[in-house]
Protein backbone atom coordinates (compact mmCIF):
# COMPACT_ATOMS: atom_id res chain seq x y z
CA UNK A 1 0.00 0.00 0.00
CA UNK A 2 2.58 2.51 1.03
CA UNK A 3 4.20 1.88 -2.39
CA UNK A 4 1.99 2.79 -4.40
CA UNK A 5 1.31 6.28 -2.61
CA UNK A 6 2.48 8.49 -0.50
CA UNK A 7 0.81 7.17 2.57
CA UNK A 8 -0.71 9.56 5.37
CA UNK A 9 0.40 13.33 5.34
CA UNK A 10 -0.24 16.03 7.27
CA UNK A 11 -2.38 18.38 5.50
CA UNK A 12 -2.55 21.95 5.16
CA UNK A 13 -6.57 23.15 5.33
CA UNK A 14 -6.12 24.71 2.41
CA UNK A 15 -7.27 25.00 -1.13
CA UNK A 16 -5.15 22.17 -3.08
CA UNK A 17 -3.34 23.98 -5.42
CA UNK A 18 -2.11 21.69 -8.18
CA UNK A 19 -5.20 20.88 -9.90
CA UNK A 20 -4.41 17.06 -10.96
CA UNK A 21 -3.74 16.18 -7.09
CA UNK A 22 -7.10 17.80 -6.54
CA UNK A 23 -9.41 16.62 -8.44
CA UNK A 24 -8.30 13.13 -7.06
CA UNK A 25 -8.64 14.08 -3.77
CA UNK A 26 -12.17 15.29 -4.34
CA UNK A 27 -12.69 11.84 -5.85
CA UNK A 28 -11.41 9.79 -2.82
CA UNK A 29 -13.07 11.91 -0.25
CA UNK A 30 -16.23 12.45 -1.97
CA UNK A 31 -16.90 8.76 -1.88
CA UNK A 32 -15.53 8.64 2.21
CA UNK A 33 -17.62 11.11 3.20
CA UNK A 34 -21.01 9.21 1.62
CA UNK A 35 -19.50 5.97 2.96
CA UNK A 36 -19.09 7.22 6.51
CA UNK A 37 -23.29 9.24 5.91
CA UNK A 38 -24.09 5.78 4.86
CA UNK A 39 -22.93 3.95 7.96
CA UNK A 40 -24.15 7.01 10.73
CA UNK A 41 -27.66 6.09 8.69
CA UNK A 42 -27.45 2.48 8.90
CA UNK A 43 -26.07 2.42 12.49
CA UNK A 44 -28.12 4.77 14.40
CA UNK A 45 -31.23 5.40 11.76
CA UNK A 46 -30.35 8.68 11.36
CA UNK A 47 -31.90 10.54 8.16
CA UNK A 48 -29.42 12.34 6.34
CA UNK A 49 -28.71 14.41 3.26
CA UNK A 50 -25.15 15.60 1.79
CA UNK A 51 -25.07 17.44 -1.12
CA UNK A 52 -21.30 17.73 -2.81
CA UNK A 53 -20.61 20.05 -5.55
CA UNK A 54 -17.52 18.83 -7.73
CA UNK A 55 -15.12 21.10 -9.29
CA UNK A 56 -16.23 20.18 -12.51
CA UNK A 57 -19.58 22.36 -11.59
CA UNK A 58 -21.49 18.54 -11.36
CA UNK A 59 -23.27 17.76 -8.31
CA UNK A 60 -23.29 14.13 -6.19
CA UNK A 61 -26.11 13.78 -3.65
CA UNK A 62 -26.54 11.26 -0.71
CA UNK A 63 -29.81 10.64 0.96
CA UNK A 64 -31.64 8.25 3.25
CA UNK A 65 -34.38 7.79 3.16
CA UNK A 66 -33.81 9.64 0.05
CA UNK A 67 -32.23 13.20 -1.29
CA UNK A 68 -35.81 14.91 -1.34
CA UNK A 69 -37.53 13.73 1.41
CA UNK A 70 -34.81 15.22 3.76
CA UNK A 71 -34.45 18.61 1.64
CA UNK A 72 -38.70 19.12 2.02
CA UNK A 73 -38.35 17.75 5.87
CA UNK A 74 -35.79 20.58 6.07
CA UNK A 75 -37.70 23.17 3.97
CA UNK A 76 -41.18 22.54 5.54
CA UNK A 77 -39.62 22.70 9.17
CA UNK A 78 -42.26 19.55 9.71
CA UNK A 79 -41.77 16.67 10.86
CA UNK A 80 -42.27 13.99 8.48
CA UNK A 81 -45.90 12.53 8.00
CA UNK A 82 -46.65 9.30 8.48
CA UNK A 83 -49.33 6.75 8.00
CA UNK A 84 -49.53 2.90 8.21
CA UNK A 85 -48.75 2.37 4.59
CA UNK A 86 -45.90 4.67 4.24
CA UNK A 87 -44.26 2.84 7.55
CA UNK A 88 -44.86 -0.58 5.94
CA UNK A 89 -43.03 0.91 2.75
CA UNK A 90 -40.22 2.15 5.54
CA UNK A 91 -40.01 -1.53 6.89
CA UNK A 92 -39.64 -2.88 3.43
CA UNK A 93 -37.14 -0.60 2.62
CA UNK A 94 -35.18 -0.91 5.96
CA UNK A 95 -35.01 -5.05 5.43
CA UNK A 96 -33.55 -4.81 1.79
CA UNK A 97 -31.00 -2.22 3.16
CA UNK A 98 -30.09 -4.95 5.90
CA UNK A 99 -29.81 -7.45 3.29
CA UNK A 100 -27.24 -5.16 0.99
CA UNK A 101 -25.26 -4.03 4.08
CA UNK A 102 -24.93 -8.26 5.11
CA UNK A 103 -23.94 -8.48 1.47
CA UNK A 104 -21.24 -6.37 1.44
CA UNK A 105 -20.11 -7.21 4.58
CA UNK A 106 -19.33 -10.67 3.23
CA UNK A 107 -17.51 -9.48 -0.22
CA UNK A 108 -15.48 -7.14 1.73
CA UNK A 109 -14.44 -9.68 4.35
CA UNK A 110 -13.95 -12.05 1.70
CA UNK A 111 -11.53 -9.55 0.08
CA UNK A 112 -9.66 -9.22 2.74
CA UNK A 113 -8.63 -12.47 3.13
CA UNK A 114 -8.02 -12.95 -0.52
CA UNK A 115 -5.91 -10.08 -0.42
CA UNK A 116 -3.61 -11.41 2.26
CA UNK A 117 -3.82 -14.84 0.30
CA UNK A 118 -2.13 -12.58 -2.33
CA UNK A 119 0.31 -10.97 0.26
CA UNK A 120 1.46 -14.28 1.35
CA UNK A 121 1.96 -15.64 -2.03
CA UNK A 122 4.05 -12.52 -2.75
CA UNK A 123 6.47 -13.44 0.53
CA UNK A 124 6.87 -16.87 -0.39
CA UNK A 125 8.07 -15.72 -3.92
CA UNK A 126 10.14 -13.54 -2.73
CA UNK A 127 11.73 -15.78 -0.18
CA UNK A 128 12.49 -18.39 -2.88
CA UNK A 129 13.76 -16.06 -5.32
CA UNK A 130 17.54 -15.36 -3.57
CA UNK A 131 17.71 -19.36 -3.59
CA UNK A 132 16.28 -20.13 -7.17
CA UNK A 133 16.96 -18.13 -10.04
CA UNK A 134 14.73 -19.33 -12.45
CA UNK A 135 12.18 -17.41 -10.44
CA UNK A 136 13.54 -14.48 -10.44
CA UNK A 137 11.98 -11.81 -12.99
CA UNK A 138 12.59 -12.66 -16.37
CA UNK A 139 13.87 -8.73 -16.71
CA UNK A 140 16.79 -9.82 -14.59
CA UNK A 141 17.96 -12.87 -16.41
CA UNK A 142 21.00 -12.78 -18.29
CA UNK A 143 21.09 -14.49 -21.60
CA UNK A 144 22.58 -18.15 -20.58
CA UNK A 145 19.79 -18.55 -17.91
CA UNK A 146 17.25 -17.05 -20.22
CA UNK A 147 17.85 -19.84 -23.00
CA UNK A 148 18.03 -22.67 -19.94
CA UNK A 149 14.61 -21.26 -18.93
CA UNK A 150 13.37 -21.08 -22.08
CA UNK A 151 14.56 -25.13 -23.19
CA UNK A 152 13.00 -26.08 -19.56
CA UNK A 153 9.78 -24.34 -20.08
CA UNK A 154 9.60 -26.08 -23.64
CA UNK A 155 10.31 -29.31 -21.53
CA UNK A 156 7.86 -28.59 -19.18
CA UNK A 157 5.09 -27.80 -22.16
CA UNK A 158 5.65 -30.88 -23.57
CA UNK A 159 5.32 -32.79 -20.67
CA UNK A 160 1.60 -31.05 -19.68
CA UNK A 161 0.22 -31.45 -23.02
CA UNK A 162 1.48 -35.57 -22.38
CA UNK A 163 -0.16 -35.95 -19.02
CA UNK A 164 -3.53 -33.91 -20.09
CA UNK A 165 -3.53 -36.38 -22.58
CA UNK A 166 -3.28 -38.99 -20.05
CA UNK A 167 -6.02 -37.44 -18.07
CA UNK A 168 -8.41 -37.22 -20.85
CA UNK A 169 -7.87 -41.12 -21.61
CA UNK A 170 -8.14 -42.33 -18.01
CA UNK A 171 -11.68 -40.33 -18.30
CA UNK A 172 -12.86 -41.80 -21.03
CA UNK A 173 -12.05 -45.57 -19.60
CA UNK A 174 -14.11 -44.35 -16.53
CA UNK A 175 -16.56 -42.51 -18.12
CA UNK A 176 -18.78 -40.99 -14.51
CA UNK A 177 -15.46 -39.38 -13.45
CA UNK A 178 -15.51 -37.18 -18.04
CA UNK A 179 -15.26 -33.63 -17.13
CA UNK A 180 -16.91 -31.54 -20.52
CA UNK A 181 -13.58 -29.48 -20.87
CA UNK A 182 -11.88 -30.41 -24.02
CA UNK A 183 -7.98 -31.46 -23.34
CA UNK A 184 -5.53 -29.50 -24.76
CA UNK A 185 -4.99 -30.29 -28.87
CA UNK A 186 -7.57 -33.27 -28.40
CA UNK A 187 -10.60 -33.01 -30.19
CA UNK A 188 -13.60 -33.59 -27.55
CA UNK A 189 -15.02 -36.93 -28.75
CA UNK A 190 -18.46 -37.90 -29.79
CA UNK A 191 -20.24 -38.85 -26.35
CA UNK A 192 -22.84 -41.10 -28.83
CA UNK A 193 -21.67 -45.31 -28.70
CA UNK A 194 -21.42 -45.42 -32.29
CA UNK A 195 -18.71 -42.35 -32.42
CA UNK A 196 -16.50 -44.09 -29.50
CA UNK A 197 -13.18 -42.51 -29.80
CA UNK A 198 -10.65 -44.81 -31.38
CA UNK A 199 -8.13 -44.34 -28.70
CA UNK A 200 -9.73 -46.26 -26.44
CA UNK A 201 -8.92 -50.14 -26.23
CA UNK A 202 -11.84 -52.70 -27.33
CA UNK A 203 -11.50 -53.97 -23.89
CA UNK A 204 -12.50 -50.68 -21.68
CA UNK A 205 -15.02 -50.24 -24.58
CA UNK A 206 -16.97 -53.23 -23.58
CA UNK A 207 -16.92 -52.17 -19.84
CA UNK A 208 -18.24 -49.13 -20.64
CA UNK A 209 -21.26 -50.12 -22.37
CA UNK A 210 -21.96 -52.68 -19.57
CA UNK A 211 -21.89 -49.58 -17.24
CA UNK A 212 -23.72 -47.41 -19.01
CA UNK A 213 -27.45 -46.67 -17.76
CA UNK A 214 -30.66 -46.19 -20.01
CA UNK A 215 -30.43 -42.15 -20.05
CA UNK A 216 -27.26 -42.22 -22.45
CA UNK A 217 -24.18 -41.14 -22.08
CA UNK A 218 -23.79 -38.39 -19.69
CA UNK B 1 -9.68 6.22 17.42
CA UNK B 2 -10.48 2.62 18.49
CA UNK B 3 -10.28 0.07 15.36
CA UNK B 4 -12.88 -2.54 16.99
CA UNK B 5 -14.45 -3.58 13.42
CA UNK B 6 -17.95 -2.45 13.54
CA UNK B 7 -20.72 -5.01 12.32
CA UNK B 8 -23.01 -2.61 9.90
CA UNK B 9 -26.35 -2.97 11.22
CA UNK B 10 -28.68 -0.68 13.49
CA UNK B 11 -27.41 -0.77 16.80
CA UNK B 12 -29.95 -2.31 19.50
CA UNK B 13 -28.03 -0.90 22.81
CA UNK B 14 -29.48 2.84 23.02
CA UNK B 15 -26.91 4.28 24.81
CA UNK B 16 -24.33 2.94 22.63
CA UNK B 17 -26.03 4.13 19.82
CA UNK B 18 -26.53 7.63 20.88
CA UNK B 19 -22.80 7.77 21.40
CA UNK B 20 -21.92 6.32 18.34
CA UNK B 21 -24.46 8.97 17.19
CA UNK B 22 -22.53 11.81 18.51
CA UNK B 23 -18.82 10.76 17.57
CA UNK B 24 -19.86 10.10 13.87
CA UNK B 25 -22.10 12.75 13.02
CA UNK B 26 -18.47 15.04 14.51
CA UNK B 27 -16.79 12.85 12.31
CA UNK B 28 -18.90 13.07 8.94
CA UNK B 29 -19.33 16.92 9.49
CA UNK B 30 -15.53 17.59 9.75
CA UNK B 31 -14.97 14.67 6.87
CA UNK B 32 -17.50 17.26 4.69
CA UNK B 33 -15.57 20.35 5.76
CA UNK B 34 -12.17 19.40 4.85
CA UNK B 35 -13.61 18.18 0.89
CA UNK B 36 -15.29 21.54 0.93
CA UNK B 37 -12.12 23.61 1.65
CA UNK B 38 -9.51 21.36 -0.04
CA UNK B 39 -11.31 20.95 -2.95
CA UNK B 40 -13.12 24.77 -3.13
CA UNK B 41 -16.17 23.57 -3.40
CA UNK B 42 -19.94 23.61 -2.27
CA UNK B 43 -21.06 21.13 0.05
CA UNK B 44 -24.00 21.12 2.92
CA UNK B 45 -25.33 18.15 5.41
CA UNK B 46 -28.37 18.04 7.05
CA UNK B 47 -28.73 15.26 9.98
CA UNK B 48 -32.07 14.14 11.45
CA UNK B 49 -31.96 12.21 14.64
CA UNK B 50 -34.17 10.99 17.38
CA UNK B 51 -32.28 12.93 19.91
CA UNK B 52 -32.92 16.49 18.62
CA UNK B 53 -36.13 17.58 16.52
CA UNK B 54 -33.82 20.56 14.70
CA UNK B 55 -31.70 18.83 12.53
CA UNK B 56 -27.97 19.44 12.49
CA UNK B 57 -26.70 21.74 9.85
CA UNK B 58 -23.60 22.22 8.19
CA UNK B 59 -21.96 24.98 7.27
CA UNK B 60 -24.95 26.64 8.66
CA UNK B 61 -28.58 27.25 8.49
CA UNK B 62 -28.22 29.71 5.91
CA UNK B 63 -25.38 28.26 4.03
CA UNK B 64 -26.95 24.94 3.31
CA UNK B 65 -29.93 27.22 2.14
CA UNK B 66 -27.50 28.85 -0.33
CA UNK B 67 -26.50 25.31 -1.48
CA UNK B 68 -30.20 23.90 -1.14
CA UNK B 69 -31.01 26.78 -3.52
CA UNK B 70 -28.16 26.02 -5.42
CA UNK B 71 -28.92 22.48 -6.18
CA UNK B 72 -32.38 23.04 -6.98
CA UNK B 73 -32.17 25.80 -9.52
CA UNK B 74 -29.66 22.71 -11.46
CA UNK B 75 -31.85 20.92 -14.12
CA UNK B 76 -33.65 17.92 -12.94
CA UNK B 77 -31.57 15.30 -14.67
CA UNK B 78 -28.21 16.82 -13.42
CA UNK B 79 -29.99 16.60 -9.86
CA UNK B 80 -30.55 13.26 -10.09
CA UNK B 81 -27.45 11.53 -12.56
CA UNK B 82 -25.51 11.49 -9.26
CA UNK B 83 -28.12 11.43 -7.11
CA UNK B 84 -28.00 8.10 -4.18
CA UNK B 85 -29.36 6.31 -1.14
CA UNK B 86 -29.08 4.03 0.59
CA UNK B 87 -30.39 1.32 -1.60
CA UNK B 88 -28.14 2.54 -4.43
CA UNK B 89 -25.00 3.41 -3.26
CA UNK B 90 -24.57 -0.22 -1.21
CA UNK B 91 -25.68 -1.38 -4.49
CA UNK B 92 -22.62 0.51 -6.46
CA UNK B 93 -20.58 -0.59 -3.26
CA UNK B 94 -21.09 -4.37 -3.80
CA UNK B 95 -20.45 -4.67 -7.39
CA UNK B 96 -16.93 -2.71 -7.22
CA UNK B 97 -15.81 -4.63 -4.13
CA UNK B 98 -17.06 -7.68 -6.38
CA UNK B 99 -15.08 -6.54 -8.83
CA UNK B 100 -11.79 -6.31 -6.99
CA UNK B 101 -12.70 -9.90 -5.49
CA UNK B 102 -12.55 -11.32 -9.18
CA UNK B 103 -9.79 -9.21 -9.96
CA UNK B 104 -7.96 -10.18 -6.81
CA UNK B 105 -9.07 -14.06 -7.12
CA UNK B 106 -7.14 -14.16 -10.81
CA UNK B 107 -4.09 -12.55 -9.65
CA UNK B 108 -4.04 -14.97 -6.80
CA UNK B 109 -4.66 -18.13 -8.82
CA UNK B 110 -1.45 -16.85 -11.19
CA UNK B 111 0.14 -16.66 -8.34
CA UNK B 112 -0.24 -19.87 -7.40
CA UNK B 113 -0.22 -21.31 -10.39
CA UNK B 114 3.72 -19.94 -11.01
CA UNK B 115 4.49 -21.84 -8.03
CA UNK B 116 3.53 -24.74 -9.57
CA UNK B 117 5.26 -24.32 -12.45
CA UNK B 118 8.42 -23.39 -10.70
CA UNK B 119 7.93 -26.87 -9.08
CA UNK B 120 7.47 -28.36 -12.22
CA UNK B 121 10.28 -27.23 -13.43
CA UNK B 122 12.55 -28.86 -11.30
CA UNK B 123 10.70 -32.07 -11.07
CA UNK B 124 7.43 -32.00 -9.53
CA UNK B 125 4.92 -34.34 -10.87
CA UNK B 126 2.13 -32.79 -12.38
CA UNK B 127 0.10 -35.72 -11.09
CA UNK B 128 -1.66 -33.78 -8.69
CA UNK B 129 -3.16 -31.79 -11.26
CA UNK B 130 -6.66 -32.03 -12.79
CA UNK B 131 -7.58 -30.63 -16.61
CA UNK B 132 -8.44 -26.93 -15.53
CA UNK B 133 -4.88 -26.64 -13.69
CA UNK B 134 -3.04 -28.21 -16.84
CA UNK B 135 -4.89 -26.03 -19.17
CA UNK B 136 -3.93 -22.93 -16.95
CA UNK B 137 -0.25 -24.13 -16.58
CA UNK B 138 -0.35 -23.76 -20.15
CA UNK B 139 -1.67 -20.79 -20.61
CA UNK B 140 1.52 -20.04 -17.92
CA UNK B 141 4.42 -21.70 -19.68
CA UNK B 142 3.17 -20.06 -23.18
CA UNK B 143 3.37 -16.46 -21.36
CA UNK B 144 6.87 -17.16 -19.53
CA UNK B 145 7.78 -18.37 -23.17
CA UNK B 146 6.84 -15.10 -24.88
CA UNK B 147 8.48 -13.07 -22.31
CA UNK B 148 11.86 -14.88 -22.05
CA UNK B 149 11.79 -14.63 -25.89
CA UNK B 150 11.30 -11.13 -26.09
CA UNK B 151 13.62 -10.68 -23.52
CA UNK B 152 16.19 -12.85 -25.45
CA UNK B 153 15.30 -11.18 -28.46
CA UNK B 154 16.64 -7.65 -26.89
CA UNK B 155 19.51 -8.56 -25.26
CA UNK B 156 20.66 -9.87 -28.41
CA UNK B 157 20.02 -6.74 -30.34
CA UNK B 158 21.66 -4.98 -27.80
CA UNK B 159 25.28 -6.98 -27.81
CA UNK B 160 24.61 -6.55 -31.98
CA UNK B 161 24.70 -2.90 -31.94
CA UNK B 162 26.80 -2.63 -29.23
CA UNK B 163 30.33 -1.95 -30.25
CA UNK B 164 32.44 -2.89 -27.06
CA UNK B 165 31.61 -6.16 -27.10
CA UNK B 166 34.44 -7.55 -27.78
CA UNK B 167 33.85 -11.47 -28.16
CA UNK B 168 36.31 -13.86 -28.58
CA UNK B 169 36.55 -17.04 -31.11
CA UNK B 170 34.64 -16.89 -34.29
CA UNK B 171 32.47 -13.59 -35.10
CA UNK B 172 28.63 -14.54 -34.34
CA UNK B 173 28.94 -16.80 -32.05
CA UNK B 174 26.50 -14.75 -30.24
CA UNK B 175 23.78 -15.16 -33.13
CA UNK B 176 24.84 -18.40 -33.44
CA UNK B 177 21.62 -20.59 -32.94
CA UNK B 178 22.95 -24.03 -34.08
CA UNK B 179 23.86 -24.85 -30.51
CA UNK B 180 20.11 -24.28 -29.32
CA UNK B 181 18.39 -25.93 -32.15
CA UNK B 182 21.03 -28.68 -30.94
CA UNK B 183 19.94 -28.75 -27.56
CA UNK B 184 16.37 -28.57 -28.29
CA UNK B 185 16.31 -31.67 -30.46
CA UNK B 186 18.20 -33.65 -27.44
CA UNK B 187 15.33 -32.38 -25.61
CA UNK B 188 12.67 -34.13 -27.70
CA UNK B 189 14.77 -37.13 -27.55
CA UNK B 190 15.19 -37.07 -23.83
CA UNK B 191 13.12 -39.64 -21.37
CA UNK B 192 10.37 -37.38 -20.17
CA UNK B 193 10.00 -39.95 -17.09
CA UNK B 194 13.57 -39.50 -16.42
CA UNK B 195 13.36 -35.56 -16.47
CA UNK B 196 10.65 -35.40 -14.03
CA UNK B 197 12.17 -37.38 -11.36
CA UNK B 198 15.46 -35.48 -11.52
CA UNK B 199 16.03 -31.75 -9.98
CA UNK B 200 16.97 -30.94 -13.68
CA UNK B 201 18.44 -27.28 -13.00
CA UNK B 202 20.23 -28.49 -9.84
CA UNK B 203 22.37 -30.67 -11.38
CA UNK B 204 23.23 -28.87 -14.57
CA UNK B 205 24.10 -26.14 -12.49
CA UNK B 206 26.04 -28.20 -9.84
CA UNK B 207 28.14 -29.74 -13.03
CA UNK B 208 29.17 -26.17 -14.42
CA UNK B 209 30.19 -25.07 -11.45
CA UNK B 210 32.81 -27.72 -11.33
CA UNK B 211 33.86 -27.00 -14.95
CA UNK B 212 34.25 -23.75 -15.21
CA UNK B 213 33.46 -21.48 -12.47
CA UNK B 214 30.81 -18.82 -12.08
CA UNK B 215 27.93 -19.05 -14.40
CA UNK B 216 26.22 -15.51 -14.73
CA UNK B 217 29.14 -13.97 -16.28
CA UNK B 218 28.64 -12.00 -19.28
CA UNK B 219 29.03 -13.47 -23.35
CA UNK B 220 32.82 -12.89 -23.17
CA UNK B 221 33.17 -15.35 -20.86
CA UNK B 222 34.53 -18.40 -22.71
CA UNK B 223 30.78 -19.69 -22.28
CA UNK B 224 30.31 -18.55 -25.56
CA UNK B 225 33.41 -20.64 -27.03
CA UNK B 226 32.66 -23.34 -29.39
CA UNK B 227 34.97 -25.35 -27.96
CA UNK B 228 32.95 -25.40 -24.46
CA UNK B 229 29.82 -26.16 -26.43
CA UNK B 230 30.40 -29.87 -25.98
CA UNK B 231 30.75 -29.54 -22.45
CA UNK B 232 27.64 -28.12 -21.93
CA UNK B 233 25.35 -29.95 -23.79
CA UNK B 234 26.49 -33.65 -22.59
CA UNK B 235 25.25 -33.21 -19.43
CA UNK B 236 21.91 -34.68 -17.72
CA UNK B 237 20.04 -31.31 -18.32
CA UNK B 238 21.34 -28.64 -20.85
CA UNK B 239 20.52 -25.28 -21.06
Amino acid sequence: MSRKSKGRQKLEMVKIPKESNLLVTFSKRRYGVFKKASELATLCGAEITLIVFSPGKKVFSFGHPSVETVIDRFFTRNPPPTSGALQLIEAHRNARIRELNIQLTQVVSQLEMDKKRGEELDQLRKVNEGQRWWESPIEELDLPRLEQLRASLEVLRQNVTKRAEQLLIQTTNHPQFYTPKPAIGVVPFDPKPEGFNTNMMPAAYNYNLGFRSGNGFF
Amino acid sequence: MTRKKVKLAYISNDSARKGTFKKRKKGLLKKVSELSTLCGVDACAIIYSSYDPQPEIWPSPSGAQRVLTKFKNMPEMEQSKKMVNQDSFLRQRISKANEQLKKQQRDNRKKEMTQVMFQALVGNSLNNLNMLDLNDLEWLINQNLNEVQNKIDSLKKEANSSASVAVAGPSGEVKDIAPQQEAEKQASEMNMEAMQKQPWITDWINQQQENMGFLGDDVNVPFWDNNNYNGLWSGPFFP
